[in-house]
């Protein structure tokens, strides 16, 4: 059989004839969809700064309540991040691929975003991790300059609370190289491989 | 645009150009979960595309681009965004054929091998069949893939080739 036979077969079906769709009903499905859509991007961007603008406001208060420098510091480290979360998401927003471009520029822009995620994530430590680790030491440095007398139950109470935010940040550090592996470097292959059979 | 010109737009879309997007899910998945949830995806994607739709372009260079680029983006069995899963279509997707045409039940035979061949094509390469066997010209093709028309040539005389040797055995035991 020759591609022509195939080719008249093909275009002799009625695919939409097979299918019965209630027109209000998909309208009204699409529109929620969309919302649903744009409020999970919304609650994502939301969860991801929210740490960020807990830990400035506690600290800003905390700064504000003794009358302390090192917790306004804090505050402004926290604010950083938080800062550059979202400048890093409006930068991304504006370079996000377009459905109705050509295929080969929405896989070239679905790359670079995926590209820029995995650099994100594997440098979590550096921009998240790090700038929070110091806030950190630098309150618990601060209360320690200047508690007045020894007291050992505190002291134990510091280094059990050191202990578990270094437990936590490790598994915030694992949980993104986990995300990296199991997700982001797959879908990257898969649009280098999709790429290059467009070359 | 107007709410109303946007779903004038979709509505008139969805008429005329279902055929089309069944055929890039067909083409694409192999389960009916599958092919609800690509389709549904697709609209979505339509649907969010129509206010950056200008009238000096061609509505079906559109709508492939849309339908190619979301099953491109697709991942079975990655969680659904959807909050509700209520279905608005009612599906019999086996092919079905015109009534004019005389070789009704073997065509439908073969149109079916077609999907399941194109299926085991690279994505890429699935879109180019898909284009090809719905008669786009290569000047289309390249509109929709943003590839040159040299190579679109090229890689279809293989896609040709690989199709009918594919349903060459299939197709022998129909006619």
């Amino acid at each position: 059989m020759e591609f022509d036979d195939l080719q008249r077969a093909w275009q002799a079906q009625n695919p939409a004839a097979q299918v019965t769709i209630k027109a209000d009903l998909l309208l009204k499905e699409v529109r929620r969809n969309e919302r649903s859509f744009w409020s999970t991007i919304f609650w994502r961007d939301v969860r991801e700064v929210s740490a960020a603008v807990f830990l400035t406001a506690w600290w800003s208060y905390d700064g504000w309540r003794h009358h302390a420098w090192p917790y306004f510091l804090c505050a402004l480290i926290c604010a950083g991040v938080g800062v550059f979360m979202l400048v890093d998401r409006a930068a991304q927003k504006k370079t996000q691929p377009t459905f109705n471009g050509t295929l080969k520029s929405c896989l070239d822009a679905s790359l670079a975003q995926v590209t820029h995620q995995i650099w994100l994530l594997k440098n979590v430590f550096w921009w998240y991790l790090l700038p929070l680790l110091v806030a950190s030491a630098i309150s618990m440095s601060y209360e320690n300059l200047h508690m007045r007398h020894f007291d050992k139950g505190a002291a134990v109470g510091a280094m059990l609370a050191a202990l578990l935010v270094a437990c936590f940040f490790r598994w915030v550090y694992r949980l993104n190289q986990a995300a990296v592996a199991r997700r982001l470097d797959p879908r990257r292959e898969e649009l280098e491989a999709l790429l290059a059979s467009l070359r | 645009m107007t709410s109303r010109e946007r779903e004038a737009i979709f509505r008139r879309w969805f008429e005329e150009h279902l055929g089309l997007m069944l055929k890039v899910v067909r083409g694409c998945t192999a389960t009916p979960q599958d092919q609800d949830d690509l389709l549904q995806d697709i609209l979505l994607q339509l649907w969010s595309s129509i206010p950056s739709f200008r009238s000096e372009a061609k509505e079906t260079t559109w709508i492939y681009r849309v339908a190619f680029n979301t099953a491109m983006a697709w991942r079975r069995g990655e969680r659904r965004r959807r909050e509700s899963h209520e279905l608005f279509a009612r599906y019999d997707l086996s092919p079905q054929l015109q009534p004019s045409h005389v070789d009704a039940l073997p065509a439908q035979e073969i149109v079916e091998k077609l999907y399941a061949a194109i299926r085991e094509l690279p994505k890429v390469d699935a879109s180019l069949a898909l284009m090809q066997l719905d008669g786009l010209s290569y000047q289309e093709m390249a509109e929709v893939l943003g590839i040159s028309e040299n190579y679109i040539g090229v890689k279809l005389t293989r896609i040709r080739k690989q199709l009918a040797e594919q349903l060459k055995g299939a197709t022998d035991g129909i006619r």
